[in-house]
């Protein structure tokens, strides 16, 4: 139940959104959709962003550049439209519903981490950078959430991904039933040349610490082709540490994410050919 | 408070709290047959489209789309002159109990209008926030598929 004393505000500009969300109880507003599920009751004030443009989506060199107020929808179409992250239009393909990703935006869905979401993995693991206004202008979005930044007072203005042809990233949510929040989201991303792969990277939410990077397994397979071998030295390193819950024990949620990892390391080993 | 909203093509004014959902405004204001389901933003009872695109309204404030256009299932066709989408529902049986229909056939309507030949795989996925638990589905994908047979045949959408 919200508020009946909430105040609207619908700036133009982005510096006087940040100045309105500097006061207690005013936070952005883009789909709205994070909001009615975790932050109703003790809101004064939101600041529409509709005003600000932010909702685009452009090339720009080798950056694939994405406004924090595109939609699911908006970038799952760009990404069809222009045969680019397939890992991420993946993730997002898979989120919620097709009328809920009309709503939900990418800012949103990045601000504050909400457990539902399917977009940090694969950014992640696609080393997208986050720009912002209010604070230093650009982290990787892996040291927005990794330095605290998320808790700061910010506007995310976009995300830049480099497009390369030669990163394959794929991605696996669990959940049982299709509406349940995601219990992980796995991404990995290989950078591959001549059938070697060069970079690597691995990530999982929804464990202990909010996200966890493999590094060792991502050493396991860097300078190497995709051998049997190779993948299981690679998935030995892979052991994610999980919270405990009355659904599914620690050690269950372990097992089927090593499951997982094998089947998209082998799926990308057959993309790789 | 009062705002004006565009609704099925014509202004009207509502009268309604700024924390207020589109559904809780668009009901309280006499739009019932947006349906209140779950207000999770789950079953799709409540779905409308906002510029074309199909959403939930229990999810989205309804500050947040004052100039934008909404579309109910009225706006689609009415009971004395329903459009071939929703005379296709009552033809295929997919409307028990009726309580999904007016989600269902929103998003079907958007689906239709973004792509007229669908797969039964695209029906599916475009009802993928959509609950019925009445007809099981099958007859609901049959009405989409008899209705885009008639409209690619008359182009009426």
């Amino acid at each position: 139940m919200m508020s009946h004393d909430l105040q609207w505000y619908y700036p133009e500009k982005i510096s006087e959104a940040l100045k309105l969300i500097k006061k207690d109880g005013i936070i952005l507003h883009a789909g709205g959709t994070r909001i009615l599920k975790t932050e109703a009751r003790h809101l004064k004030g939101l600041v529409d962003i509709s005003r600000l443009k932010l909702n685009y989506i452009r090339k720009e060199g080798k950056n694939i550049i994405i406004g924090s107020g595109s939609t699911f929808t908006d970038v799952i179409n760009y990404c069809r439209k222009t045969n680019s992250l397939s890992g991420l239009c993946m993730a997002l393909s898979e989120a919620a519903s097709t009328p809920l990703r009309n709503r939900m935006t990418i800012g949103g869905s990045l601000k504050d981490f909400p457990v539902w979401s399917s977009l940090y993995s694969p950014l992640i693991a696609l080393n997208a950078q986050v720009e912002l206004v209010g604070v230093k202008e650009a982290y990787s979005v892996e040291d927005y959430v990794r330095k605290n930044i998320i808790k700061t007072k910010h506007i995310i203005s976009q995300i830049v991904i480099k497009d390369e042809k030669d990163v394959i990233c794929h991605v696996r949510r669990f959940n049982i039933v299709r509406f349940e929040y995601p219990i992980f989201n796995l991404a990995v991303a290989l950078k591959v040349k001549n059938n070697i792969v060069v970079d690597a990277r691995v990530v999982i939410t929804g464990v202990t610490g909010r996200f966890h990077r493999f590094k060792s397994s991502e050493k396991a397979l860097i300078g190497n082709a995709l051998t049997d071998d190779i993948i299981t030295k690679s998935s030995e390193y892979f052991t994610p540490k999980f919270h405990s819950d009355y659904k599914y024990s620690p050690e269950y949620r372990e097992h089927v994410a090593k499951v997982y990892y094998n089947d998209i390391v082998n799926e990308l080993k057959k993309e790789m050919k | 408070m009062r705002q004006v909203f565009k609704i099925n093509s014509k202004e009207k004014e509502l009268q309604l709290n700024p924390g207020d959902t589109l559904l809780k405004a668009l009901r309280d204001n006499g739009f019932t047959e947006v349906k209140c389901g779950c207000s999770e933003g789950e079953c799709g009872a409540c779905l409308v489209l906002l510029e074309d695109m199909p959403v939930n309204s229990c999810q989205v404030f309804a500050l947040s789309v004052k100039d934008k256009e909404i579309k109910t299932v009225k706006g689609i066709g009415t009971l004395h002159y329903p459009h071939m989408l929703q005379k296709a529902f009552v033809d295929a049986g997919a409307d028990q109990c009726g309580f999904c229909t007016p989600g269902m056939v929103i998003a079907s309507y958007a689906l239709l209008r973004k792509n007229p030949n669908p797969s039964k795989q695209e029906i599916t996925e475009a009802l993928d926030g959509n609950l019925c638990r009445c007809t099981g589905y099958v007859k609901i994908v049959q009405a989409v598929e008899n209705a885009a047979k008639e409209l690619s045949d008359s182009a009426k959408l």
